[in-house]
């Protein structure tokens, strides 16, 4: 199971609860930087998309 | 306004902002849980040794109590448990003196440079035993091996005559060098492994205990 009921000395801390299961901590830190990413992606693409062509 | 379908992967924008986003993130998160460690591994004190507040690290006191190793089935490994007053070296310690004896036990520790040949909270080599959990080894114990070859009655006393004279009670071929401590640094360095013994490491060092009593439930 990924997420798993916390166990540690102090539970009152979101990195004790998500340190526990396995590659869980790792995930969400990777989401947590790699949604805003997509954001900054589909943001720049928007820009680049309505900027005229340079003439060549 | 004409639609095209440029590259965003060589953007310097995206990979400016990207980068940003990033190093700005981890540097947050790193100051957020440099100081949660601070307050983790932070000493507890000798309220809550009498309250009974499990801390991952107790208070200098916690010499004057019994320490036993049990295991937990919630956390699916052994755990220091503190138990009731135990005079050490036959006398209750104040909080000072409890201190200052786990401080010159500190220093002793780091001049005779033990962490050549052992290990303490994972740090060290793995010549000599592991020291990380050295008080709760039942050959410290009650009939245990080391207190009748230095003919003791106590863990503490025990440890403390073997530490003046090492080769003397020598039981491996690796034997321990005499190291020229005096009386009362053994005393300290012993207070100082007591103390040691009753932090709480997440099991660390694994497979420590007796291997009869192993009661292993892993984490399901």
């Amino acid at each position: 199971m990924i997420i798993q009921k916390c166990t540690d000395v102090s539970c009152d801390n979101i990195f004790a609860w998500l340190n526990q299961g396995p590659l869980t901590l790792t995930i969400t830190l990777h989401l947590i930087i790699l949604v805003p990413m997509v954001w900054i992606y589909l943001q720049e693409k928007r820009k680049l998309q309505h900027r005229p062509p340079e003439e060549s | 306004m004409s639609q095209h379908d440029p590259s965003v992967w060589s953007s310097t924008s995206f990979w400016r902002r990207s980068a940003a986003w990033v190093t700005g993130f981890s540097a947050i998160l790193l100051i957020f849980l440099t100081f949660d460690t601070m307050s983790q591994i932070q000493m507890g004190s000798d309220e809550d040794l009498k309250t009974g507040k499990v801390r991952r690290v107790p208070a200098p006191t916690v010499i004057n109590h019994a320490i036993e190793y049990k295991m937990s089935r919630k956390r699916g490994h052994e755990v220091p448990v503190i138990g009731e007053e135990q005079p050490f070296f036959g006398k209750i310690w104040s909080p000072e003196d409890a201190r200052a004896l786990l401080h010159k036990g500190k220093v002793t520790v780091q001049a005779k440079n033990c962490m050549d040949c052992h290990t303490l909270l994972g740090n060290g080599a793995y010549y000599a035993p592991d020291l990380t959990k050295a008080w709760l080894d039942p050959a410290w114990q009650k009939g245990g091996l080391m207190q009748t070859l230095t003919r003791t009655h106590s863990t503490e006393e025990a440890m403390a005559k073997f530490l003046m004279d090492p080769p003397k009670y020598a039981t491996h071929t690796r034997r321990m060098p005499n190291l020229g401590i005096t009386r009362d640094e053994a005393v300290a360095i012993v207070a100082f492994l007591k103390h040691m013994s009753a932090i709480d490491t997440n099991g660390f060092p694994r497979n420590f205990s007796k291997p009869h009593q192993g009661e292993v439930t892993y984490a399901k």
